[in-house]
């Protein structure tokens, strides 16, 4: 194992759980030590402000009611209050807010032409672990790319359907249909047959010839985006290189995925499609065919009917726009509370999928945020988020954390990549890390 | 385009006092050092937007883009900041009227001239439809593709907005290979690849070879050099080594040409000049085919591009004609109406609630004849060269018999295909003439459960006349609450309450009175004359007092305001053929096609003709990026 293998986590963690033993045994005993993963959940349209902080802080605190249903969870996870997300004041209601939520960049209002965003936090995360993994990252979603350009804000919708940009001027596209997440997990967790992967990655080699020479005809527009496509391609050549090659995964993983439990194609409504993406992130982190993923309960401004609700007359976006009447927060609530019921779900699965002492989730961390805090004041203060796993012991979970009015969204990014692994020095308008979250 | 006339509808009706005294520059410059020199000026100016740089009359030719930037900062409220002193709606909309137009009239100076065109790849339709044409292969390969989103005007043809991701690369892979395969099993695709076979005379990589010279240039649409072959002929070569079979190992390096950037994107060969120049001919046949079809190029025009003849303009209007006439231009009315009119969204997060609609809900049949009603409708208006003000009403709709139904009407439906959309007369006095008689329309601007005059209103200012209203104030102020016990409030009543308010009534003022004389047609379209036990009261007074009562009023009100709509609908499909945004010297070209429209009586094939036949659809643009380059 070389220097550079021995990530900044695993040293720190050599020194914290392994005080008393020699330098060289607790290096050794790393390739042990389960990967860390990074969830990134996304809630559109902000929640009733009045349900959603705990009472009371640091370890005792009381779970509101739309965080009720973390109940059985509470001891791994940590709420956090009173960040905000400077980069998304302004501009408009939704569109700024929500494509900045991992990217803690003010976007560029553009119908398109001269989109501009920053690298998102699992994105960070994803250039780290790509290398150990089939695959770099997963982006799920449930609702299509809204489409159009919305005429009234003059930003192309391009920005309310994506929160993952592997770099400022490229969104990442999203899995919608869960039984083909299914097939690509289970594809790319398969060891190739035969010549095929040698094949493929002929194939590909060919095909980048074209697009070099393609590239050197073209005007430097052009070029830059044949240059994303010379990047993508050659990054999918590595990985089939890479499938191929005995040191394909680093880490051996407890579970494999079963060809034979592909889920639907057709989830029968709202509910149960997000129930099986939930599902996909859990067997993705499980087998360690990824290590991060994205997840969006909705576009920007989305206003998803939630009638099947009890009690619920009407569309997400427009209940958050509740103008104080009673009736519209009481549905907002519920819906926010839903979206919690969901994220618990995730968790719990997670927290069954056993990792030799630990599970999953205690390798994992599971972040639950939205763009807005309440929804009708379009407002990024005090934002909504909960951050659940305990990143293979690194976060200080089962707590309340309180912090100083509008602390860096981005703090919290830069202590998620040192626990994960992928430290950076400064993440957007980071000031330094988030204090209390993580331990040593 | 930032050239948003956001209140031009608003002056267009209440124009009357402004007519008096034509804007000048004079205005422009007082309005601009009145309200914003102040901050805007200086060795610190505020936002770094010095003022003093935009100080005369030339600067609208020579800064179009910092004139346009603050053009939508005044129209969109961000200007002046809150807290500043600012001015009344009226002072606002004349003073960006009037910006507007003189920004065009510079940008115009110079004629009509071709703008960017950048590399852009197929669209997941598009690719789909390519795929289908050069294997003769009916799949629906594209929804195993991930979809994209719109730029541009709107789009998801836009070349600005089609990105290429690792989940793109993953699926090109694997669409590629499921292709080959099936096109090993079908015959009719097995015959669009293998069009010599080895024999006795014809040694093995000679057939591979010359199957890859015929299948190669229509999968890039263009002549393809020798050069270019050779890497197929030598992927071939290497399966062949591999122990493939030589069907095997030709159909491998199919794989390779459709991950390949010469299939997956659209290139034109750069205009290494300094002058505009008329594009290529196999560029230019990607352009129609790509417009009009949503696919590759079919045999006559590959052989128009090999003649030259393709850049005649009689050759053009043959083909229009042509193109419109093949069943494959029901792909580009449907795209391009759905994307227009947002109806795409009706099987999406526009899918009204199956409670209040059981009967919508559990009939399919009643469904897609309401979503392809305007796609349909916009064909026909198309192919038999009838006006495009039939949009805003018209004496002819599509009828079925599961239209017939929802709407309560009779038609008259040919009776051996009542099933089958059909052209057909509206019976007199009916509402149903023009989109906004139209389900689709009526449902995609409501809310799933109940109408919204807001909605609606909010809609046509911006899918029909083109003049989104701007957004809301970021603080939009809490109505009061409804004290308990009160009496239910009508929806009249409600928007009544919105514009008592200063603030709201600013732009509700516009939207509430477009949507008001819609409310006799529900949230699926269906009509109705009472609503909650009430009648319904489809009355409303547009800002300059004109009353306006029905479908049939609004319909009049908005033939009146036909330039917008035309403009609008121009626009856009200028947008849709070019697939990117329009630029400020686009509008020009918007400009001459309208009044070529104008000269025709607004006939549609006149629209498609004029943008096949413009400027920046005929020709690229000298090639500055090139250039500056190659100079390093």
């Amino acid at each position: 194992m070389s220097l550079q293998n021995i990530s900044r986590r695993t040293l720190l963690r050599g020194v914290g759980v392994s005080l008393g033993l020699p330098w060289l045994e607790a290096l050794a005993s790393t390739p042990e030590a389960a990967p860390i993963r990074m969830g990134m959940l996304y809630m559109p349209n902000g929640v009733n402000t009045n349900h959603w902080t705990p009472e009371g802080t640091g370890r005792g605190f009381t779970l509101s009611k739309t965080l009720s249903p973390l109940a059985d969870v509470k001891d791994r996870v940590v709420v956090l209050s009173q960040l905000w997300n400077e980069a998304s004041k302004g501009g408009d209601g939704h569109y700024v807010k929500e494509a900045a939520i991992l990217t803690c960049t003010t976007i560029k209002k553009t119908p398109g032409a001269d989109l501009a965003n920053g690298t998102s936090v699992d994105q960070m995360a994803a250039q780290s672990s790509a290398r150990h993994t089939p695959i770099p990252s997963l982006e799920l979603g449930v609702t299509p790319v809204a489409i159009g350009v919305d005429a009234v804000v003059g930003y192309t919708r391009v920005y309310g359907s994506h929160i993952a940009w592997s770099n400022p001027t490229t969104p990442l596209a999203r899995e919608l249909n869960p039984r083909a997440v299914y097939e690509r997990l289970y594809r790319a967790t398969t060891k190739p047959t035969g010549n095929s992967a040698r094949m493929d990655g002929l194939l590909l080699d060919r095909v980048l010839g074209d697009a070099r020479r393609l590239r050197a005809q073209v005007g430097s527009e052009d070029k830059a985006r044949l240059d994303e496509y010379l990047s993508v391609m050659r990054s999918l050549e590595e990985r089939v290189e890479r499938a191929s090659s005995a040191t394909g995964q680093t880490w051996k993983p407890r579970a494999a995925i079963d060809p034979d439990a592909a889920p639907t194609d057709r989830p029968r409504d709202h509910a149960e499609h997000v129930r099986l993406m939930m599902d996909m992130i859990a067997v993705a982190f499980q087998t360690d065919t990824t290590r991060v993923a994205t997840f969006m309960f909705g576009n920007a401004v989305s206003n998803v009917s939630f009638r099947f609700l009890e009690g619920v007359t009407a569309g997400h976006h427009d209940v958050s726009h509740h103008s104080g009447e009673a009736d519209k927060l009481r549905q907002y609530q519920i819906i926010n509370q839903w979206h919690i019921e969901q994220y618990a779900y995730l968790l719990r699965k997670l927290a069954a999928m056993k990792e030799g002492e630990s599970s999953v989730l205690d390798n994992s961390m599971v972040m639950f945020a939205s763009a807005l805090s309440d929804g009708q004041k379009h407002d990024p203060h005090n934002l909504p988020i909960v951050v659940a796993g305990r990143a293979g012991g690194r976060i200080d979970s089962g707590q309340h954390l309180v912090y100083t009015k509008d602390s860096p969204l981005a703090n919290l990014y830069v202590s998620m990549l040192d626990a994960f692994g992928a430290p950076v020095e400064r993440f957007a308008d980071s000031t330094g890390h988030l204090p209390g979250l993580l331990r040593g | 385009m930032n050239l948003r006339l956001t209140f031009l509808f608003c002056l267009a009706v209440s124009g009357a006092a402004i007519a008096q005294t034509p804007y000048s520059i004079e205005d422009g410059t007082a309005f601009l050092n009145f309200w914003c020199r102040a901050c805007h000026t200086g060795s610190k100016p505020q936002g770094n937007f010095d003022l003093g740089v935009l100080a005369s009359g030339q600067t609208l030719a020579t800064e179009p883009q910092r004139w346009n930037k603050l053009i939508s900062r005044v129209e969109n409220l961000e200007m002046p900041p809150k807290g500043a002193p600012v001015p009344t709606a009226e002072q606002r909309a004349q003073f960006t009227e009037w910006a507007a137009m003189a920004v065009r009239e510079q940008a115009c100076a110079g004629g009509m001239r071709p703008g960017p065109s950048m590399i852009r790849r197929l669209n997941r339709d598009e690719y789909a439809a390519t795929i289908r044409d050069l294997f003769d292969m009916h799949l629906d390969i594209a929804q195993a593709l991930p979809e994209d989103g719109a730029g541009g005007e709107g789009f998801d043809n836009a070349a600005e907005t089609l990105f290429l991701t690792g989940l793109h690369s993953e699926k090109y892979m694997a669409a590629a290979r499921f292709i080959a395969d099936f096109a090993a099993r079908e015959f009719k695709s097995r015959a669009k690849i293998f069009t010599v076979e080895p024999g006795p005379q014809l040694t093995e990589d000679r057939a591979a070879r010359m199957i890859f010279e015929k299948l190669l240039p229509r999968a890039f649409r263009r002549p393809v050099t020798g050069k270019e072959i050779s890497p197929y002929v030598s992927l071939y070569q290497s399966a062949r080594r591999e122990g493939e079979s030589f069907e095997g190992a030709v159909l491998f390096a199919v794989r390779g040409a459709l991950v390949s950037p010469m299939f997956l994107y659209r290139a034109e060969p750069p205009n290494l000049t300094a002058a505009r120049k008329p594009l290529e001919a196999y560029a230019l046949a990607s352009r129609l085919s790509y417009f009009l079809w949503g696919s590759m190029p079919d045999e006559l025009l590959f052989d128009g591009a090999a003649s030259g003849g393709l850049q005649e303009p009689a050759v053009l209007k043959y083909m229009v004609g042509r193109m419109l006439r093949n069943d494959r231009s029901l792909v580009f009315a449907q795209r391009f109406i759905e994307q227009w009119l947002r109806t795409r969204e009706l099987g999406g997060e526009k899918t009204p609630d199956p409670r209040l609609f059981p009967a919508y809900a559990a009939d399919e049949d009643l469904r897609s004849d309401i979503r392809l009603q305007p796609v349909l409708f916009f064909r026909e208006i198309l192919l038999r060269n009838r006006s495009l003000l039939e949009l805003i009403d018209s004496n002819h709709t599509i009828g079925t018999r599961h239209l017939e139904r929802h709407y309560g009407l009779q038609l008259p439906l040919n009776p051996n295909a009542r099933q089958q959309p059909q052209w057909v007369e509206l019976p007199q006095g009916s509402n149903r003439g023009g989109l906004l008689g139209m389900a689709a329309v009526l449902t995609v601007s409501s809310y799933p459960y109940r109408t919204s005059p807001v909605l609606r209103g909010a809609w046509i200012m911006d899918s029909i006349l083109g003049t989104p209203p701007p957004p809301p104030p970021p603080d939009v102020p809490e109505l009061p609450e409804q004290h308990e016990g009160a009496p239910p409030q009508s929806v009249r009543e409600r928007l009544a309450r919105h514009r008592a308010d200063a603030v709201c009534a600013s732009c509700h003022n516009r939207m509430d009175p477009l949507g008001l004389p819609l409310e006799n047609f529900d949230a699926i379209g269906r009509w109705r004359a009472e609503d909650g036990g009430r009648p319904v009261d489809a009355s409303a007074e547009l800002p300059d007092g004109t009353r306006i009562d029905g479908p049939a009023g609004l319909k009049a009100a908005l033939a009146a305001r036909k330039d917008l709509f035309l403009r609008n609908l121009t626009g856009k499909m200028l947008g849709y053929a070019l697939g990117r945004g329009l630029t400020i010297e686009d509008s020009c070209t918007v400009d001459h096609i309208l009044s070529r429209l104008k000269d025709n009586n607004y006939s549609a094939q006149t629209l498609i003709e004029e943008i096949v036949l413009s400027v920046p659809f005929r020709y690229q643009a000298p090639g500055k990026s090139l250039q500056r380059e190659n100079s390093r």
